[in-house]
């Protein structure tokens, strides 16, 4: 060790434990230099309600609406009815947005796309042919196409899965996991944010998604970058080392603690505490994102694109690094799903981003022995049209935006594998009930077979061991939830 | 001989007061003088209803049994009279027979308890035996605290108001802790009036100043300071979410931020906040608004907007009104409407008809719902693009208006003016008035040659200032009034029931005699001293500013889930002095800063157990928000550009943040960073990206003004620490600041005076001085054989160094600027 730095580290214990017949309390003091201290100074954690079924979470998010027609939710029938017009009964009363409003007709445009049907622990699962890793995990899916929203434009829906609302102002998914779990990794951040490169970032994210509303921020998601510092100036300026900021940390915190000694605030300790975990940041994270240690075997699973900073597959080997390393909240962000012309051109490149990396995911937990400890959610935040956008031909179409039904799934963390939930009528439009009658759910009274987007949520915080009715915060006199008013643990879908 | 329950049962009719609307839900004051003698069954103390009580109804029983309950034989508990109701044989609170009350019964009822057993909020047995006491002392109800309009009751003791208030709640042999050093007052003054030290030289003044009132002149030379209003703008721009874009989707630019500078000029000029109120509100609906009127009103334009492909216009229509309504909550009436959008308030006595009738009052401005993702989202005018330009343009229009009036007097004095040119001249405004000057020169010409030579001047001089105007978006108020419904469940395309009329909320008293029912008049109503909580809720956000914690600790909820105000006298007085005193923001900074409890030690006292300051036994201490720690440091190391007003400024920030999840056509995409001095002005003027605000400023918790803010959180994280030290811009600071200590003075022990001096307004201590020079030396000896290390780390930031400075020293003394900066030092108040 630096004996500049033991010299100050020694003086520094010296000076705070003189400080500890002021009535600091031991506990306190000793969390100061314990290696094992938890980063998060406040109270604001919460913990969790019951034995959770997942430590951690990893959030595949589909920004801009995946087309459930051309992914997962197999309708043959829709062929024979081509560029026929939508029957009326079919589309009943639904809200259409103004993009397609003034379309003369609403053509049946079936997927262009080869459907097979995969083994599973169920019925079997019908995956198109973009999708040829994700279809090999099949028996580790639990498909749900029944998912469900009232909002039909992507700010608003985006802004509602994610955070509850579709209006801004409440805490993010993140955020309510980062309150209610805390953190394990004293040297990471507990809750981490990537976003995914595509060849079409058609739509915005907004720091709102990961943000944390009226809870204190401290909560918030922390971005893991590709391009520059990996987290915001995590690099220490040119033409100063690792050594010279250790120095000048045992400086502040002398300094520190000659503030503490004349108003002993126990927020300029937090903040100390702060410091050092920064410091141990600069060198975890470099660590995390070194790729050189893992081995061919991996790159082979991820597939090269994986050794490319920013793919979907680089950030899915992020996500498993960084859930080896006790991080409990991970989300990685990929736009470019909202294919209103040009589907087949676009999400063609969209899926070849994203199949392999959640295939490996999942293979690689799996055969570390953390896929049982870990969900996985992928999805977006709505579907996409029955009808056309558009001109439509055999080979090129596009679909509009689509909220009463998508698809979604979820695999590991006490999620039942191999199983799909809920199915949707002749023409993926409407929820269907087992017998294919078509069923209107809301989310105020959840009805089998369906999962409205706070379900989705409720099941997600119930896999982790919240209680999502429980998980409140107080803000102006409301104890908000999550799921506001609503939401309903999926049983059907838990082991 | 009348009965022992007669007498109860007449007693209990007189007891309901007058002019008190029954079929409202509020909460009425029930003076029940009889039950007194009866009901104090024991010498137990009296149960604080308003404090103790109705708090506690409210969070455990109102969601079933509060102003929302739809069902008719269902229990209220919200006011007197549903709580006495018989409801078939039995009451909730039985006045004949108090300890049969309902409530007793079913809270004490193992079979069928209240709350129920499923209930999500349960009562702890202390609670339980609360409300029995309460119940069996008679029941009685009191309105909550703050819908009853404050009053100044008399002063506890002599002496400054506010420690004769703070005073009385201490308990025996508590006092106030020792006043704190004049330099630590001194400089935690100027941190609250101006978000800066002090002046090295006003610092020196005023240490120096043997006079009397040497404390209350420095606090008026603060007050003085344009920086001032600089610095409290910021409290009002977070409330008001004020934003350089639009907010959602494309998230574009707007036009706005002659508001923003708007809110600093008001301030600075100390307008009444009545007024800087109303002007917000309904600065456009005045017979002849001046240009300030109007540009204030860009208030109503605040909400975020969208105008994403396939949205349907009602929707957002609606959208943006909530959020109008809402935010007027939160900002003014320190509550939530939230709740009141889809269902009458569980927890407060609104209902949703009052919801959607105040949303009434928004519902009628002129501009679409959809903003065209335009930087002129209409309607907007022009106005001068800073406040240079506006101080140029003032003195113009104070040209043009002396002008005109010789020109008006020349021309009443002739006797051969046309009678047409005399009264077109008097139906004109000054804009005509001054072509007609010009253009009708024969009028002039032959009696004042110069007039109209200087009105041809003026004229063209004019003409040049309105070329570099910038536009601000505005309100203004449609001929024919929109219809306004309530919305079922808050569904714009659920309206039922007949138009409302705007109006107000009955809990907070009507709208005063003769006000318009416009934004005029609810400006006034806000203002009005019959309204009880508005001056309460801005005196204790000032409150709060100045002491870091308000007098009411949740400064959003005044409403019956809010915390109760620590000093409720306290809080009473200083509203109502705020209003006795003409609604004068500066006259209550001073009178809080001249108290001495805002002039004592901020240590901690451990022997009071009072972690959270709850006493005010002690000064203020708090880490300082994201804008001060940076204008602090640009102030120290002498970057900081004072150039006041205009277009928001961007500062380097790292590249691809805003790409990575702006929208391909968002001309807010690519994050250019300013050049030049802009990049060292106040973070005031920083650009405010809603979806993106710059990473300085979230991570030191600035709110991102989506939605209305009147608390930041004050969090302490790792990623905290990285800015300050490795940020680009804190990085060429610190080496400025070297820069400055290496040429202003000789030494290392001057150096390191002056360094403390500025950030701290006193010398280093021995710990602290032999800690920066450990540092010093340390960085001496890195650099000495290290040349190109320290030139790298000189050369970051774009203002090039001094190059006749030693590259060794500049480092070393470069590390130990940025330690000093990173510490607690420059990150607190205290």
């Amino acid at each position: 060790m630096n004996p500049l730095r033991e010299a100050d580290l020694m003086m520094t214990r010296r000076q705070l434990f003189g400080r500890a017949a002021l009535g600091l309390g031991t506990a306190a003091l000793a969390d100061v230099f314990s290696p094992n201290l938890l980063g998060n100074t406040s109270s604001q954690v919460r913990g969790t309600d019951f034995a959770p079924k997942a430590k951690r979470v990893i959030y595949l998010f589909m920004s801009g609406g995946p087309s459930h027609h051309d992914l997962w939710d197999y309708k043959p029938k829709m062929r024979e009815m081509f560029g026929k017009d939508l029957p009326e009964h079919v589309r009943d009363g639904q809200r259409i947005t103004g993009m397609t409003s003034r379309q003369k007709t609403l053509p049946v445009c079936p997927s262009k796309y080869k459907f097979t049907k995969h083994e599973n622990n169920d019925r079997g699962l019908w995956v198109s042919e973009l999708l040829p890793y994700t279809a090999k995990v099949a028996k580790e899916l639990a498909v749900v196409y029944s998912t469900f929203t009232e909002a039909i434009n992507h700010d608003p829906a985006i802004t509602y899965i994610q955070t509850g609302s579709q209006i801004p102002g409440r805490p993010s998914l993140g955020a309510w996991l980062s309150y209610g779990l805390g953190r394990l990794n004293e040297n990471l951040p507990s809750y981490v944010v990537m976003h995914a490169r595509s060849k079409f970032p058609e739509q915005s994210l907004f720091g709102r998604l990961w943000g944390t509303g009226f809870m204190p921020s401290e909560h918030q998601g922390v971005l893991l970058r590709s391009e520059g510092d990996p987290v915001l100036y995590l690099k220490n300026p040119s033409g100063v080392s690792g050594k010279d900021r250790r120095a000048q940390l045992d400086v502040l915190s002398a300094l520190n603690n000659e503030q503490f000694k004349q108003f002993s605030d126990p927020e300029i300790l937090a903040r100390i505490k702060q410091h050092e975990m920064a410091y141990r940041m600069q060198t975890s994270v470099p660590e995390l994102m070194d790729l050189s240690s893992e081995s061919d075997a991996t790159f082979e699973l991820y597939g090269e694109e994986a050794r490319k900073a920013g793919s979907f597959a680089a950030c899915c080997l992020n996500a498993r690094r960084l859930a080896e390393r006790g991080v409990r909240n991970i989300q990685i962000f990929h736009r470019g799903w909202d294919a209103h012309g040009s589907l087949p051109r676009e999400h063609e490149s969209q899926c070849k981003d994203i199949d392999q990396g959640c295939y490996a995911l999942i293979k690689d937990l799996k055969q570390r022995g953390m896929l049982d400890e870990t969900l996985i959610v992928w999805g977006g935040e709505f579907g996409r049209t029955a009808y056309c956008q558009g001109g439509l031909t055999k080979e090129n179409y596009g679909r509009d935006h689509h909220p009463r039904c998508f698809t979604t799934w979820m695999a590991g963390g006490g999620i039942k594998p191999g199983i799909t939930y809920g199915q949707t009528d002749d023409y993926a439009y409407n929820i269907a009930d087992a017998d294919g009658n078509t069923i209107k759910p809301t989310k105020d009274n959840w009805t089998p077979g369906t999962m409205h987007i706070h379900d989705l949520n409720a099941t997600i915080l119930n896999q982790l061991g919240i209680d999502h009715r429980k998980l409140t915060y107080r803000y102006q006199g409301r104890d908000f939830r999550l799921t506001d008013v609503h939401g309903h643990v999926i049983k059907d879908l838990v082991t | 001989m009348i009965s022992e329950n007669d007498r109860l049962e007449k007693n209990s009719l007189r007891s309901y007061p007058k002019g008190v609307d029954h079929t409202l839900n509020i909460i009425i004051t029930t003076i029940m003088l009889a039950f007194g003698s009866c009901a104090v069954v024991s010498a137990e103390k009296p149960v604080d209803f308003a404090k103790e009580i109705l708090p506690l109804l409210s969070d455990k029983c109102f969601v079933c049994h509060g102003p929302d309950t739809r069902k008719k034989d269902l229990v209220r508990l919200d006011s007197f009279e549903g709580a006495t109701r018989d409801l078939g044989g039995y009451k909730a609170i039985d006045l004949k027979a108090l300890s049969d009350s309902e409530i007793i019964v079913r809270m004490n009822d193992s079979d069928d308890p209240m709350p129920p057993e499923n209930a999500e909020k349960q009562l702890t047995d202390e609670e339980r035996k609360l409300i029995e006491r309460w119940v069996k002392q008679g029941g009685n109800y009191a309105k909550h605290w703050a819908f009853v309009p404050p009053k100044k009751t008399s002063l506890p003791s002599k002496g400054h108001p506010i420690d004769a208030f703070v005073q009385k709640q201490f308990s025996e042999g508590v006092d106030f802790a020792v006043t704190a050093n004049n330099a630590t007052i001194a400089r935690r003054l100027a941190l609250v009036l101006t978000g800066l030290p002090p002046e090295p030289s006003l610092l020196e003044d005023f240490l120096n100043d043997n006079r009397v009132n040497a404390y209350e002149r420095f606090v008026e030379q603060l007050l003085a300071d344009p920086r001032y209003g600089e610095h409290q703008a910021r409290y009002w721009l977070d409330a008001v979410r004020y934003g350089d874009t639009h907010g959602l989707h494309l998230d574009n630019r707007r036009g706005i931020y002659p508001y923003r500078d708007w809110v600093v000029r008001a301030l600075n000029n100390n307008l009444p906040i009545d007024r800087f109120i109303e002007w917000q509100l309904a600065g456009d609906l005045h017979s002849k608004p001046t240009t300030e009127q109007l540009i204030a009103t860009g208030f109503v334009r605040m909400n975020p907007s969208t105008a994403e492909g396939g949205v349907i216009p009602a929707e957002f229509q609606a959208k943006n009104n909530f959020d109008r309504t809402e935010t007027l909550g939160t900002v003014f009436l320190g509550m939530s409407m939230l709740c009141s959008r889809c269902h009458t308030h569980k927890y407060d006595p609104i209902t949703q008809t009052e919801y959607y009738q105040l949303m009434a009052f928004f519902n009628s401005t002129s501009e679409g719902p959809l903003d065209g993702n335009k930087y002129e989202y209409a309607p907007v005018i022009k106005v001068p693009k800073d406040q240079v330009s506006w101080n140029d343009w003032l003195k113009l229009t104070v040209e043009r208006d002396e002008l005109l009036s010789d020109a008006a007097s020349i021309f009443n004095n002739v006797k051969s003016s046309r009678s047409d040119t005399k009264k077109k001249w008097s139906q004109s405004d000054e804009v005509a008035r001054l072509a007609m000057v010009v253009d009708e020169k024969k009028e002039w010409k032959n009696n004042a040659l110069s007039i109209y030579k200087d009105a041809k001047d003026l004229s063209k001089r004019i003409d040049n200032a309105q070329k570099s105007f910038t536009s601000t978006m505005i309100a203004k108020e449609l001929d024919k009034p929109r219809d306004t419904k309530l919305l079922d469940r808050g569904e714009y395309n659920l309206p039922v029931g007949d138009t409302l009329r705007p109006g107000v909320l009955k809990v907070m008293g009507g709208l005063p005699e003769g006000a318009p029912r416009n934004r005029l008049g609810l400006a006034k109503w806000l203002t009005s001293r019959d309204q009880p909580v508005v001056a309460r809720v801005l005196v204790n956000r000032i409150w709060q500013r100045v002491f870091g914690e308000g007098l009411v600790r949740t400064p959003e909820d005044f409403g019956l889930q809010g915390e109760h105000p620590t000093h409720p006298e306290l809080l009473d007085w200083l509203a109502v002095e705020f209003q006795d005193s003409g609604w004068d923001l500066k006259h209550m900074l001073r009178l809080m800063v001249s108290s001495q409890t805002f002039r004592q030690n901020s240590a901690h006292r451990g022997e009071l157990n009072d972690p959270e300051n709850k006493l005010f036994a002690r000064g203020p201490s708090f880490r300082l928000d994201a804008e001060v720690l940076r204008d602090i440091a640009l102030w120290a190391s002498d970057l900081l550009d004072p150039h006041m007003g205009g277009e928001g400024v961007k500062p380097y920030q790292p590249t691809g943040l805003w790409k990575a999840l702006s929208h391909p056509a968002s001309n807010t995409k690519n994050y250019k960073p300013d050049t030049g001095r802009m990049v060292y002005r106040r973070s005031l003027y920083v650009y405010w990206k809603r979806t993106s605000p710059h990473p300085m400023m979230t991570l030191f918790d600035a709110p991102n003004r989506e939605t209305s803010c009147v608390k930041r959180s004050r969090t302490n994280t790792p990623l905290q620490s990285l800015g300050l030290f490795n940020e680009k811009q804190r990085v060429e600071i610190a080496r400025m600041f070297a820069e400055r200590l290496l040429k202003e003075r000789n030494s290392d022990e001057q150096r390191l005076d002056l360094m403390f001096n500025l950030l701290v307004c006193r010398e280093p201590n021995d710990q602290e001085r032999s800690a920066c020079n450990r540092l010093l030396n340390a960085m001496r000896k890195r650099y000495v054989n290290a040349d190109q290390d320290a030139k790298d780390l000189l050369n970051t930031g774009e203002v090039p160094r001094d190059k006749s400075l030693n590259p060794t020293e500049h480092a070393a003394w470069t590390q130990v600027a940025a330690t000093v900066l990173a510490s607690d030092l420059a990150l607190m108040l205290f």
